[in-house]
């Protein structure tokens, strides 16, 4: 009967196979308490937004020098681990398990696509990791994220609010929209409507679908009604091939495109007399700003986008937010974010001077790079500045800002 | 409504002149090696990019940048298939088909390693369009058309006249035939597909020089390309024209009739209905 008492019992092996997880699992716990704070950064490197990933990380990583320099976040040093999104859903999702998963960050900071930030938002809310983002669309803020998003970027329904506006305000008589479809080009053409209604215009709209070589038939569409403005609702790609043809149409009124799509890349991609005279706009950096001259230091530069700029402020928040609550968990950012952002005190505008103030007991407001950064129980922020630029000879020139 | 109807069938025309040049490669390759290869999408990018190269690296004209995008397109289309697809093809159309795709897949990726994602455009001017009456034309578009029917001529003059072009079709037509009366099958293969992707590179270049190309340049234009040769008939030259003129010209017309979100489904819808009521496409499955 000896071999009955070498009989492991079920709950003698659960018991084990526990005590042996807890044991494996126990170098992550000693290395999360004793040492670093661990952050994210979660940009297109590559991708239609690899042209604003690389210096959106790179703010993140100036700042978190800075701070670790100064002696980090109540003593603990902040680890920086930055992941490439590809500007592509199913890339930022595998990013992001493995920075939430196997980094265990407290906070994701820079996805610029929406469809990106829309795919990487649950994996967020779930695991209680605050997520700091840069896209637009409507819908972002509207997912039940419970109060994990933080969004620096103005949605699109006031971007094409704004953009209506001027293109009114210009003299516009007859406005048009022409975009590919997007989930933002039809709630777009409706604020377009809503507007141009109160002055009694109309507005002709066409969306046509993505990735085509050309877009005469379109063109000749959208050209029947005779506009004397465009709204370009496209993307960098497929905008290129649309003026081409709207060129060789022979269209000569205005354009308004979004600052994203209509960039130096284009510009660079298309003849001068095809680009000249496009306006562009996008919401501007706080340009002026301490932040935003401390953030021109740091990186050396005369001039920023405004991605970066919000990338700044996205490290600057929760830095501080973590200060504020003394806790380096994504709930504890979460929870405080607003009390170090808005609601008045001393203002602030890079972290290792609101890190002093908050180990001495001061109330602090966050004014950032991007803006006041004052946040909506939604997670959008409230009122921001517009930049319109318009290209004159092959280089974009300041028109003005509102 | 019917204001339209002129200026939609102008650029109908030429679009499908354009996609008829892929067309024919693909169809080619078809009615020889009797697989669909789908790897016509890298070829088409690779062409596009290799006539990129010589007109704005080495400041080559147009004429000499189709040269070389066939060249290039044909030499990576024979080598491939010799060792990629060739060993799948007696294992099934179905298999070669899918390895077809993967080929795809990764001679593109290639194309981005070496060239990155950005668009470009080829060292040309753009000029406005001239109009006449309610119709208007591109002096470039008419420029392509003119250079897309003068390379189908040839391909036309290849097939009836040469003694390469004759063996192709008779395999076509009957390759245990050919094979009897000596014609090496494996050769003919090679040159099915070295002409075959040739002319998807030569379409690459035609589809590049009106808009921008970028590595998905190829997996763009591939349904339209794929829908001509269904259309047309499988198999069958010709066919591949008057496919690839009735899916041109269909896709500008139901601007008519549908949103332009849907222009792509015309494709499909066309593949639907000829399968349907003409299985064998409108011209049959005769090679030449």
């Amino acid at each position: 009967m000896t071999s009955y008492r070498f009989r492991p019992h079920r709950r003698a092996v659960l018991q084990g196979a526990t005590a042996a997880a807890a044991l494996l699992a126990a170098p992550a716990i000693v290395r999360a308490q004793a040492g670093t704070i661990r952050l994210g950064t979660l940009t297109p490197l590559t991708g239609a937004g690899g042209s604003y990933g690389p210096s959106m990380r790179d703010a993140v990583a100036l700042v978190v020098k800075d701070v670790n320099a100064a002696g980090g976040v109540g003593g603990q040093k902040i680890d920086l681990i930055s992941e490439d999104d590809q500007t592509n859903p199913e890339a930022g999702v595998r990013a992001a398990h493995k920075l939430i998963d196997v980094d265990k960050v407290s906070a994701i900071i820079g996805t610029w696509a929406s469809s990106v930030t829309t795919a990487v938002a649950p994996l967020c809310w779930e695991s209680k990791t605050a997520l700091f983002t840069v896209s637009g669309a409507d819908s972002i803020t509207a997912l039940p994220h419970q109060g994990f998003i933080f969004r620096t970027q103005p949605n699109s329904q006031l971007q094409v609010h704004e953009a209506s506006k001027f293109m009114l305000g210009e003299g516009g008589r007859k406005l048009a929209y022409i975009g590919p479809q997007t989930p933002f080009a039809q709630s777009s053409i409706d604020i377009m409507t809503a507007e141009a209604k109160k002055g009694g215009q109309g507005v002709d709209s066409l969306i046509y679908e993505n990735n085509k070589t050309s877009y005469r038939s379109e063109v000749d569409k959208i050209l029947q009604g005779n506009p004397d403005w465009l709204l370009l609702g496209g993307y960098t790609p497929d905008t290129i091939i649309l003026l081409k043809d709207l060129y060789k149409a022979g269209y000569k009124g205005k354009m308004l495109g979004f600052a994203y799509a209509v960039n130096a890349k284009l510009l660079e991609a298309l003849p001068k007399e095809v680009t000249e005279g496009i306006y562009t706009f996008e919401p501007s950096p706080a340009i002026g700003s301490a932040a935003h001259g401390h953030l021109l230091k740091m990186l050396g530069k005369s001039d920023v986008d405004p991605y970066t700029a919000q990338c700044y402020d996205h490290i600057n928040l929760a830095v501080l937010a973590m200060a504020k609550a003394k806790a380096t968990s994504g709930q504890a950012i979460h929870d405080s974010v607003r009390l170090i952002s808005q609601g008045g005190g001393k203002e602030v505008s890079d972290a290792v001077t609101g890190l002093k103030a908050v180990a001495a007991g001061e109330k602090i407001d966050y004014s950032g790079a991007s803006g006041p950064c004052d946040f909506l129980p939604s997670g959008d922020i409230s009122g921001t500045k517009f930049r319109f630029d318009q290209v004159k000879d092959g280089k974009f020139v300041t028109k003005k800002i509102t | 409504m019917l204001g339209e109807f002129p200026q939609l069938l102008v650029n109908g025309l030429v679009a499908g002149i354009l996609i008829a040049v892929p067309a024919i490669g693909f169809t080619t390759i078809y009615a020889v090696l009797r697989f669909p290869n789908f790897a016509v999408a890298s070829h088409v990018t690779i062409g596009a990019f290799a006539g990129y190269a010589v007109n704005v690296y080495l400041g080559w004209p147009v004429a000499l940048a189709l040269v070389a995008a066939f060249l290039a397109a044909g030499v990576v289309g024979a080598v491939t298939d010799e060792w990629v697809l060739k060993p799948m093809r007696p294992h099934g159309a179905l298999t070669a088909a899918i390895a077809a795709i993967a080929l795809t897949v990764v001679l593109e990726n290639m194309i981005r390693f070496g060239f990155g994602n950005d668009l470009r455009g080829y060292d040309l001017p753009i000029f406005r369009d001239w109009r006449f009456g309610p119709v208007r034309v591109g002096p470039q578009q008419l420029e392509n058309a003119g250079l897309a029917v003068l390379i189908m001529a040839l391909v036309f003059g290849f097939l009836a006249f040469t003694r390469a072009g004759k063996a192709m079709r008779a395999v076509a037509d009957n390759p245990t035939l050919a094979a009897i009366k000596g014609i090496d099958p494996d050769r003919i293969g090679r040159s099915a597909s070295f002409v075959g992707m040739g002319l998807a590179g030569v379409g690459g270049v035609l589809l590049g020089l009106d808009t921008s190309i970028d590595p998905l340049t190829g997996f763009r234009a591939v349904l339209t390309v794929f829908a001509a040769a269904v259309v047309g008939g499988l198999g069958s030259i010709p066919g591949a024209v008057v496919g690839a003129l009735v899916v041109g010209i269909g896709e500008e017309l139901s601007l008519l009739a549908v949103a332009p979100t849907y222009r792509s489904a015309i494709g499909f819808v066309a593949i639907l209905v000829v399968l349907t009521l003409r299985p064998r496409g409108l011209l049959g499955e005769r090679a030449y």
